[in-house]
C-alpha cells in the first residue's frame, strides 16, 4: 500500500495566498480603524418624560402625520442586565424604528446604573414601584385605562409579575426570551445558579458587578465568544461596515450596569433555585404572583438556540397563565439574534406590530375592579381566540 | 579528666572572664556619665529620676546574675546546656528537614498521578491531584500557623490579618485549579485535532487552507467546552473558586474597615447602614405620596 501523498505544494501555495491577503487586509484595516467610524448606537430621538431615582422613562417620537397610529401605547421593559439600547443598535436594524413605523406610541424603561445605595432595592420595588409608577404615568398621559407591555429577558419576568399583579392596567402582554420556568438543565446558567452562594456574592460586592456577569456570560462559550468572535473581526477588519457594527455590538455588550443585590438575591433564590414563579408561589412584598390572574392576550417569543434562556425556560408560561389568547413563537436563533439579526428581526418586530394592531381595534374596556382570580375559579376572558397552547400548535419560524 | 574538672575548666576559660568583662563595661559606662548631665540628673529628685533608677536596677540585676552564675550548681547547669547546644540545633534542623521532605514526598506522590489523563470529550473525575495535594499540605502543615492565637492588645487585628493571608492562599490554590480545568479543553482539542488530521492524511483529504483547519479546531474546542461545562466536577470547581474568592474578599474588606477606622473617612459599613435607613425611609415616603396622589416623577418637581 503506497503512503498517501500530502499536497505540500498546494498547502504552501494557499499559505502564501493567505499571507498576501492578510498583508493587504492589515494595510486596509489601518485606514479603516484610524478613519472616521460611526459607532453610535441608540440614535432614534426620544424624550425623557419620567424620572424616579436612577430610573428614566424614554418616550420615542413617532410621525404624527402617519395614518397607522395605534391607540394603546406600548411600554418596553428591558432586563437589568445590559441595556435597552440593544433595541436600537443601528438605524437599519432597529426594533424601535420598526415599532415607530408600525404606528406604535413607544415608551421604554431605562433602568440606569445602580449604585451601592441601590443594593437594597428589591424586585418588589422594581415591579410594584418603578414599573407601576411609570405605567400610571402613561395611562394618565394618554387617558387610557390600560397599556400594552413588552418585556425582554429578566424584564419579561418582571412584566409577567406585573401583569399578574395588575391585570387591570395591561391590555396585551408580549414576552421575549423571558425565563419563567427555571427548573431545567438545558441552559448552563440554570445549572450553575442552582448551587451558587448568592449571599456570599452580595456580602462581597453589595450589588452584582456587571463585569463579573459579563465574565460569566463569556465563560458560557469561550471558544466562540473569546476566540472565534475576534478571529472573525481580524478577518473582516478592512470592512468599514463590519467594523462599525462589530464595535457597536461590543459597546453594547460590555455596557453592563450592576444588578442591585436584593433583586439578584430574590431572582436567584425564588426563581433559579426554587422555581416559584411558574408555580404561582412567588411573593413580591406581601402579594402572591398568581399567574392565573394574567388574563390578557399573551405573545411569547423565544429562541431555539438560546444558551442563556433555553426554550424549556420560556415555553411553560403560556400553559400556566389564565389567558386563553396565547401564542408561542420559537425562532431558530439565539438570545440576542432575535433583536439584532436582520433576518430574524423581520420575523419578530413586524409580527409584534401586527399582533398589537389586531388587538388594538378592540374597544378598551374600563379598568375592572382589582379582584385577583382564583386558580380554581373560572377564567374571565375577553379575548377571541386561543392560538396555541400545545407543543404541536407552536408557531415556528424556520430559516427557510 | 573527670566531668567536674571539665566543667571547672570550661567556666574558668570562658564563662567567668566574659561575665566579668560585661560587668566591668556597664559599671564603667555608668561611671562615665558627663558631669553636666550628672548635674542635671542630680538636680532631680532621686525618686523622680527614672533613667538613673532604671540603670541602677539593671546593674544590680547583672550583679546578682553574675554572682548566681559563680555558684557551682549554676556553673554545672550552664556547662551542660552549652554542651547540649549542638544536639539541640541538630534536632531542630532535622525536624525542619524531615517536614520539608515529607511535604515534597507528599507532593511528588500525588503529582505522580497527574499522568493519568482523562479521555477526549470526557470530564468526569478530573485529575486535579496536584492541587488537591497542595490543598492538603496547606491545610495540614501551613494553615495551622495562621491559626496560632495572637495575644495582646492588637490580637483582634492580627487575627484578622492572618485570616486575610489564609483566605488569600486558599483562593489562590482553588483559582489555579479552576484555571487548569478551564485549560483542559484546549489541551484535549489539540489532541483530537491532531488525531483528526492524521486520519485525514491517511484518507488523503487533508485540508489545504488554514481557515479550514481553524474551523475544524474551533468546533472541536467548542464541543469540549460544552462537555466540560456540563460536568459536575467543573460546576463544583466553579462554585469552589467563587466561594473562596468571596471568603477572601469578605475578610479583606473587614480588614480594610479596621484600617479605615483609624482614618477620618467613612467606611462602606457605615455607608451601608445609612443606605439601608435611607432606603426604608424613601419607601415609606413613596407609600405616603401614593396615598396622597403625589407623583414620584422628578420631572414634575423640576418644572
Amino acid at each position: 500500500m503506497s503512503p498517501t501523498k500530502i499536497p505540500i505544494d498546494l498547502i504552501l501555495e494557499k499559505m502564501a495566498e493567505d499571507a498576501e491577503k492578510a498583508q493587504q487586509r492589515v494595510s486596509k484595516a489601518a485606514d479603516v480603524l484610524q478613519g472616521q467610524l460611526n459607532t453610535d448606537l441608540a440614535t432614534t430621538p426620544y424624550d425623557i418624560v419620567y424620572e424616579e431615582d436612577r430610573v428614566k422613562l424614554k418616550h420615542y417620537t413617532r410621525r404624527e402625520d402617519a395614518d397607522n397610529h395605534q391607540k394603546t401605547p406600548l411600554l418596553v421593559v428591558y432586563a437589568l442586565i445590559n441595556r435597552e439600547t440593544m433595541l436600537d443598535l443601528q438605524a437599519d436594524r432597529s426594533v424601535v424604528k420598526t415599532f415607530l413605523d408600525g404606528g406604535i406610541d413607544l415608551y421604554m424603561v431605562d433602568w440606569g446604573y445602580p449604585k451601592r445605595k441601590d443594593r437594597f432595592v428589591s424586585i418588589d420595588d422594581h415591579v410594584n414601584g418603578y414599573m407601576d409608577h411609570m405605567i400610571d404615568f402613561i395611562r394618565a398621559k394618554h387617558n387610557v385605562p390600560k397599556v400594552n407591555l413588552m418585556g425582554i429577558c429578566m424584564g419579561g419576568s418582571f412584566s409577567v409579575m406585573y401583569s399578574a399583579l395588575h391585570p387591570d392596567k395591561i391590555k396585551n402582554l408580549v414576552t421575549t426570551v423571558t425565563p419563567s420556568s427555571f427548573d431545567t438543565d438545558k441552559g448552563l446558567l440554570h445549572v450553575w445558579m442552582r448551587d451558587i452562594d448568592v449571599d456570599g456574592i452580595i456580602n462581597t460586592y453589595g450589588n452584582i458587578p456587571g463585569d463579573l456577569m459579563n465574565f460569566g456570560f463569556l465563560l458560557l462559550n469561550p471558544a466562540r465568544l473569546m476566540i472565534d468572535k475576534y478571529v472573525g473581526f481580524m478577518e473582516n477588519m478592512d470592512n468599514k461596515d463590519f467594523v462599525e457594527n462589530f464595535v457597536r455590538m461590543e459597546r453594547w455588550i460590555f455596557d453592563s450596569p450592576d444588578v442591585p443585590g436584593a433583586t439578584f438575591r430574590q431572582f436567584v433564590e425564588d426563581c433559579y433555585k426554587r422555581n416559584l414563579l411558574i408555580q404561582s408561589k412567588m411573593y413580591l412584598g406581601d402579594q402572591r404572583v398568581n399567574l392565573k390572574n394574567l388574563t390578557m392576550p399573551l405573545l411569547n417569543f423565544y429562541g431555539e438556540y438560546d444558551h442563556l434562556v433555553p426554550p424549556e425556560a420560556c415555553n411553560q408560561l403560556t400553559k400556566a397563565v389564565g389567558s386563553s389568547d396565547v401564542e408561542d413563537i420559537c425562532l431558530e436563533t439565539g438570545h440576542i439574534g432575535i433583536y439584532v439579526s436582520s433576518k430574524f428581526q423581520k420575523m419578530f418586530a413586524p409580527k409584534i406590530v401586527q399582533w398589537l394592531r389586531d388587538r388594538d381595534s378592540e374597544d378598551i374596556v374600563a379598568a375592572p375592579e382589582k379582584k385577583p382570580a382564583r386558580a380554581t375559579g373560572k377564567r374571565k376572558s375577553t379575548v377571541k381566540k386561543k392560538v396555541a397552547k400545545t407543543g404541536e400548535g407552536i408557531t415556528k419560524a424556520r430559516k427557510n | 579528666m573527670t566531668e567536674e574538672e571539665k566543667n571547672t575548666q570550661f567556666n574558668e576559660s570562658a564563662m567567668f572572664p566574659w561575665l566579668q568583662m560585661v560587668m566591668d563595661m556597664w559599671m564603667n559606662a555608668a561611671g562615665s556619665v558627663p558631669s553636666g548631665s550628672k548635674t542635671a540628673l542630680n538636680a532631680q529628685n532621686a525618686l523622680q529620676n527614672r533613667f538613673t533608677q532604671q540603670l541602677d536596677t539593671n546593674l544590680n540585676l547583672l550583679k546578682s546574675f553574675s554572682a548566681m552564675m559563680k555558684q557551682p550548681e549554676s556553673e554545672s547547669a550552664a556547662a551542660n546546656a552549652m554542651k547540649s547546644m549542638p544536639d539541640i540545633f541538630l534536632k531542630m534542623t532535622k525536624a525542619g528537614f524531615d517536614a520539608a521532605m515529607q511535604i515534597q514526598n507528599h507532593l511528588l506522590e500525588k503529582a505522580g498521578r497527574i499522568g493519568k489523563r482523562t479521555e477526549a470529550y470526557n470530564f468526569e473525575n478530573l485529575d486535579q491531584e496536584v492541587f488537591r495535594a497542595w490543598g492538603e499540605i496547606y491545610e495540614k502543615d501551613i494553615q495551622p500557623y495562621f491559626k496560632i492565637p495572637p495575644l495582646g492588645l492588637t490580637r483582634f487585628y492580627q487575627e484578622r490579618f492572618n485570616e486575610v493571608l489564609n483566605k488569600y492562599n486558599i483562593f489562590e490554590t482553588t483559582l489555579a485549579e479552576f484555571l487548569s480545568i478551564l485549560y483542559l479543553p484546549m489541551e484535549k482539542s489539540f489532541k483530537v485535532f491532531q488525531e483528526k488530521l492524521q486520519q485525514m492524511v491517511e484518507e488523503g483529504n487533508i485540508p489545504t487552507s488554514s481557515k479550514e483547519n481553524y474551523a475544524m479546531w474551533i468546533k472541536i474546542l467548542e464541543g469540549h467546552y460544552m462537555t466540560l461545562f456540563k460536568s459536575p466536577d467543573y460546576t463544583e470547581a466553579l462554585h469552589r473558586v467563587l466561594n473562596h474568592f468571596e471568603n477572601f474578599m469578605i475578610v479583606r474588606n473587614e480588614t480594610m474597615q479596621d484600617y479605615l477606622q483609624m482614618l477620618p473617612v467613612v467606611s462602606h459599613k457605615d455607608i451601608d447602614d445609612l443606605y439601608k435607613e435611607f432606603y426604608l425611609l424613601k419607601k415609606r415616603l413613596k407609600k405616603m405620596e401614593k396615598m396622597l396622589g403625589i407623583s414620584p416623577n422628578a420631572m414634575d418637581t423640576r418644572k
